[in-house]
């Protein structure tokens, strides 16, 4: 009587017929399989007559193989590979906010109260350096001596003369020689130098807890020198001034546009909206779309576009913190944070300046295809500017974040993050030497911000192109400007001038947008039927024959090893026991292998599949089951000659 | 077993290929029983399957042979170098060497204006500069003495009435008159404007002057220095160095100043894009008028151009109104063309037939004029004096070679032309990048502050100009953005795509492979071999 146990495995294998491979041994596993395959190349290798042939063949399937995998690997190499589509479409085009800036930030007159010790402190250092004073009747004295902002820091940060770099210094307030100590790194002398005097002017700054760390800054102008050094501590001192009172002291919107004009109809300040900039005070921004709507131009050309007349008040300009004078503007999305300082186009007064734009939007595709990110949500940069996201929007948040870690305090021209507030030297004495090594390091991308920040992967851009006429024109001049004194005289009572003026007009040339998108070259679809194409080619082979071949290779031959490896423990086991109980071992058991080994084949009753099992033939190059060949050649002709139809051609 | 055993018979030979050759369905064909029925349906099957199938072939041959490229656009956004570039004060230097036959040009340019429109307005305009750039070694090129070279009269202008419009009213043109060596074939060089004929003129005049100097000129130790012109150079912040500029003096542009010319120092790596970050200069943008005839315009030509590249400002040249800050944005653009091929481009010019005159870096233009100084060279036999030379020859001058004006122009007019073949000669470069430009323009210095720059500038520069002139200039050169886009032309069907493609064709009209192709091949040798073989055996029996 059978255990249990025993009987539900016999009952398994019962239902089951899991058979062993279809050889006993590796090789007769690898001759069943070259003579069965569908694959070229195999079958040969066996029925080849003679070594040589047969080595050939070997190689030649070899060599099949390694072009399969080969060509395959570079498919799969260029599988993430993206084409570009170019559409020009011609629609309404959604007019792009136009934000608009006085190069000067404030009003100088109003600011008298505020920079009224630094501007001394300047015209000092010109008058010691070159001998230069400001029309002798215009000597202002401030009255008010007591409200001395800075004058400490003046004193802290001085414009210095360096004579030929022998180390000492001549101090701009008290004309004595300094010498200059400590460790001081500065930059390379610079090239343009005065031919007699070889004196430069610049300012260092010190870390203020250790004064013999310095870094010198050197300019190759007096001109950059003095304005370097006027902005550093005008920005002090405007991050004292809260944000209210700046709006106040920069200029109203019926201040800076004259006359507005938008796709042939009249339009006002109502149309602007204001955004303050920290470095170019109060921009006004044309459809901002801040109200809901966004306009659009009818048709292209100069006619349908926005003109405005700007007053540019240049005597009320601050001598040293600007130089140049003029509007700027810059053409950008209404969800893009408006880079005045880095990108804004320059506007020239007296001259009428036509700005084309050429539309054009581009989308990346993101990953696996490039590294873009596609709302900036993935970057673990806090965006400050509250607009959508862009590469130079990252970069300045993490700057301004290192900023804030770092130094404690945050730099004036970029926002605020939350909780911090802007570097005054009141506060931190020592951020401005902090400031420098933190930019120089994230200019040597120490920060580690390019590495994090990604570009966007959808971007609109405004190709432009300017054209500068003289405006107002000699015979128009008149007429026109005396309109324009009295609309704005209403106001003010000045005579305008015309170089008070800048005439602006921003356009699309034409309708036209240029969509630039990427999309993915491969699918799916054609990498597989190129793996196809790959295998076909090389030996006719298909998806079926790749998994023969793992079963056959893989599986199958495991198996007989892993048998192989069973049956010599049993052995071990039985041998063992043998020794135990004292019994010789029978020789032929040793012997005997695969399907002669009785061990070899399964002790259960013999089933259907176990019955039908036929001895391998020895020699015998018809292989058992039918060849997926034509090569029936020699059963054909055993079939028919007992068809009388066919008889005629047989050669028999 | 042998090495190789051959089959007995032929019988022997195909039977055993048709029992194991692995093509599919037209062996039938062969090996199959002969059912003439079937046979027949076979054969049709088998040429319409092969008709198919090299049909087929022969299309995406056809296809891979054409080389089609498609282009692929890609923004890139990796840091890169800030481009050369090149500023030239439009000046050209006054040598002494020949400043008295420039005197005499002045005067005959005088009268000619004076000839034609009868007035004498060149009273004031020809004032003489009296400052001459002295050549330093004057006593190793002393053997060109100055007495040999005369002002040829023979070119003079004049005014000519064109008649044969039918309007009526009279047209005329203002030239001058060019012939051949032996005084035929004469041409006019006219211009309806006679201020293009005398500025044409001055300069073919100029030209001849020029080529008294020695080809190589040592300014480089004259007193002329970058101080007179660059008041101020910064660059992301930080001031330029010496060693980051490179000076020639070109003809008509007079003394030019390349920054960045290598592109390897690391300072001029661009790291921001944006204004603060680009390079900055205060320049001297006025006139000097060493020589006032050959170039009408003020200011200051700017050049934004690849390293090593020769800047032909003539063609690519920006220029700067003085009393004016200029703001450049730029934003690169890059091509790159596969070459080989897929169309005719060249990645550093070697393979280029004509002999690069300028050592620099490849670029069309630069094999352009080189292509066509060695025709002048060839045909005028001496060349033109805006292009370098090739060795051995010289520069054109009247005196020497007195019909070369006629045979430039003629030769410059057939390369307009495209009938030289300068053009097919010389191809695109393979990687090639393109800087946009864009510029804002803003009034510098401001009235309220030009007071206290003029006074730094002219205590510090030496700046000396008094008045309120517009003379100084203020440019900024920016990248706009610092990822640029570049075009690339890749190749519509690579040789992987192609074998994908045949494999498929081939497995489905066919369903064989190269493998099975190597059978066919086998067969077809053993087929020989065995011939061989019984004719060895049936000749070796009846010997015997």
């Amino acid at each position: 009587a059978m255990a249990p146990g025993k009987k539900i495995t016999a009952r398994i294998k019962r239902t089951l017929p899991v058979k062993g491979p279809q050889a006993p041994t590796l090789s007769e596993l690898m001759r069943w399989y070259c003579l069965n395959t569908n694959t070229h190349g195999c079958r040969r290798i066996v029925v080849s007559r003679g070594r040589l042939r047969r080595f050939i063949w070997i190689l030649l399937t070899l060599s099949a193989v390694g072009l399969i995998l080969w060509q395959c690997a570079e498919l799969l190499m260029n599988y993430y590979s993206a084409s570009v589509s170019v559409t020009v479409q011609f629609q309404k085009l959604p007019f792009p906010a136009v934000t608009i800036c006085n190069i000067n930030p404030y009003k100088y007159s109003s600011m008298k109260d505020y920079l009224s010790e630094l501007d001394k402190e300047t015209k000092k250092a010109l008058e010691t350096f070159y001998g230069f004073s400001e029309g002798k009747s215009k000597v202002r004295r401030s009255v008010d001596e007591g409200n001395s902002t800075g004058t400490d820091f003046f004193k802290q940060i001085p414009l210095l003369k360096f004579e030929d770099f022998s180390k000492t210094a001549t101090d701009l307030r008290s004309g004595q020689k300094r010498k200059i100590e400590g460790s001081v790194f500065h930059k390379d002398s610079s090239i343009v130098n005065s031919g007699d005097s070889n004196d430069i002017i610049g300012f260092q700054l010190c870390d203020a807890n250790n004064s013999s760390e310095c870094a010198l800054y050197t300019f190759s102008s007096g001109v950059n020198a003095i304005q370097e050094w006027y902005k550093l501590h005008y920005m002090n001192i405007m991050a004292q001034i809260p944000l209210e009172t700046k709006e106040e002291l920069s200029y109203s919107a019926d201040d800076l546009l004259l006359t507005c004009f938008f796709d042939g109809l009249s339009c006002d300040k109502r149309h602007f909206t204001r955004f303050h900039h920290p470095l170019h005070g109060n921009c006004y921004t044309f459809n901002s779309g801040e109200n809901g709507t966004i306009l659009s131009t009818s048709t292209g050309g100069s006619e349908y576009g926005l003109q405005v007349v700007l007053y540019i008040d240049e005597a009320d300009y601050n001598p040293f913190l600007v130089t140049s004078t003029g509007a700027k503007i810059i053409v950008h999305d209404q969800n893009e944070y408006p880079f005045i300082e880095d990108i804004g186009t320059e506007i020239e007064t007296a001259a009428a300046t036509s700005i084309g734009m050429h539309f054009t939007r581009s989308r990346k595709l993101s990953k696996p295809y490039s590294d873009c990110t596609e709302t900036g949500a993935d970057i673990p940069v806090e965006n400050l500017y509250n607009k959508s996201y862009s590469l130079q929007i990252c970069l300045h948040s993490c700057f301004q974040k290192a900023m804030v870690d770092s130094c404690g305090c945050a730099q004036y021209a970029q926002p605020l993050p939350a909780g911090a507030e802007y570097c005054n030297y009141k506060k931190n004495p020592n951020w401005m030497y902090c400031y420098y090594r933190l930019h120089e390091k994230f200019v040597k991308e120490q920060l580690g911000c390019q590495q994090i920040c990604k570009d966007a992967c959808s971007f609109k851009e405004w190709a432009l192109t300017t054209s500068i006429a003289q405006w107002p024109s000699t015979v128009s001049e008149d007429w026109m400007l005396r309109v324009l004194s009295w609309d704005k005289g209403q106001k003010i009572n000045k005579k305008l001038n015309k170089t008070d003026l800048a005439n602006l007009m921003v356009f699309y040339k034409d309708l036209n947008e240029r969509f630039i998108s990427e999309n993915p070259a491969n699918t799916l679809v054609i990498l597989l039927s190129n793996f196809g194409g790959q295998l076909g080619l090389w030996m006719s082979c298909s998806v079926v024959c790749v998994i023969e071949i793992i079963e056959v290779f893989f599986i199958d031959s495991l198996f007989i090893v892993m048998r192989r490896q069973w049956q010599k423990a049993k052995k071990w086991w039985n041998d063992r026991k043998r020794d135990q109980s004292g019994k010789p071992p029978e020789a032929s058991d040793l012997e005997r292998q695969g399907h002669d080994n009785p061990i070899c084949i399964d002790e259960d009753l013999p089933t259907f599949n176990t019955a039908l099992r036929l001895p391998l033939p020895q020699d015998n190059p018809l292989p058992r089951t039918p060849p997926p060949n034509y090569s029936t050649l020699r059963l054909e002709t055993a079939f028919t000659e007992q068809l009388p139809d066919t008889l005629e051609v047989e050669q028999h | 077993e042998g090495l190789i055993e051959f089959y007995d018979s032929f019988k022997d030979m195909f039977e055993f290929f048709c029992k194991n050759t692995t093509i599919h369905g037209t062996i039938r064909l062969v090996c199959s029983d002969s059912n003439r029925m079937k046979t027949a349906f076979w054969t049709l099957l088998l040429l319409a399957s092969f008709g198919m199938l090299y049909w087929q072939f022969a299309l995406m041959f056809s296809q891979y042979w054409a080389y089609p490229v498609v282009l692929t656009m890609s923004m890139h956004s990796e840091p890169k170098m800030f481009p050369a570039i090149t500023i030239c004060n439009l000046d050209p230097y006054r040598f002494e060497l020949v400043s008295e036959h420039l005197v005499q040009l002045d005067r005959m340019a005088e009268e000619s204006i004076t000839f034609l429109y009868g007035v004498n307005t060149s009273a004031s305009l020809f004032h003489m500069n009296e400052k001459n750039i002295r050549i330093k070694d004057l006593s190793s090129i002393g053997n060109l003495s100055t007495s040999s070279f005369k002002l040829s009269q023979n070119f003079s202008l004049l005014r000519m009435f064109d008649r044969n419009n039918g309007s009526g009213r009279r047209h005329s043109s203002v030239g001058f008159r060019l012939c051949n060596a032996t005084g035929g074939n004469c041409f006019y060089k006219t211009y309806s404007s006679g201020m293009d004929a005398i500025l044409e003129w001055y300069r073919f005049h100029y030209m001849n002057i020029m080529s008294q100097l020695p080809v190589i000129i040592n300014i480089s130790d004259h007193e002329e220095q970058i101080e007179d012109m660059v008041y101020s150079c910064q660059y992301d912040g930080e001031p330029c160095r010496p060693s980051d500029y490179v000076h020639f003096h070109h003809p008509v542009f007079g003394s030019c100043y390349t920054f960045n010319s290598k592109g390897t120092d690391s300072f001029w790596t661009a790291t921001k894009p944006g204004i603060p970050y680009g390079l900055s200069l205060i320049l001297r943008a006025e006139q000097k008028d060493h020589i006032p005839l050959l170039s009408t315009v003020a200011g200051v030509k700017v050049m934004i151009h690849n390293h090593n590249q020769t800047p032909f400002l003539e063609h690519e040249g920006f220029d700067i109104r003085p009393g004016i800050a200029t703001t450049i944005g730029i934003q690169q653009d890059e091509v790159n063309r596969l070459g080989g091929n897929y169309g005719k481009c060249t990645t550093n010019g070697n393979d280029v037939n004509v002999k690069l005159l300028y050592n620099n870096s490849y670029t069309l233009q630069a094999c352009l004029h080189s292509c066509f100084q060695h025709i002048m060279v060839r045909k005028c036999g001496c060349g033109y004096y805006y292009y370098p030379l090739p060795p051995g020859a010289e520069y054109c001058d009247y005196n020497k070679q007195p019909a070369w004006g006629h045979c430039f122009y003629q030769l410059y007019n057939r390369l307009r032309n495209h009938h030289l073949n300068c053009f097919d000669q010389c191809p695109k470069p393979c990687r090639e990048s393109l800087y946009k430009v864009s510029a804002g323009t803003a009034k510098w210095p401001s009235t309220k502050s030009q007071d206290w720059v003029r006074q730094a500038l002219r205590h510090q520069n030496g700046y000396n100009s008094t008045s309120n002139r517009k003379d100084i200039a203020k440019v900024t050169i920016f990248y706009k953005q610092l990822n640029y886009q570049s075009v690339n032309e890749s190749p519509l069907l690579s040789e992987n795509l192609l074998l994908s493609s045949m494999g498929s064709q081939w497995s489905l009209w066919f369903g064989s492979s190269v493998l099975s192709v190597v059978e066919m091949f086998e067969l077809l040798i053993d087929t020989l071999v065995l011939s061989l073989l019984f004719c060895y055996q049936r000749f070796r029996s009846k010997k015997t």
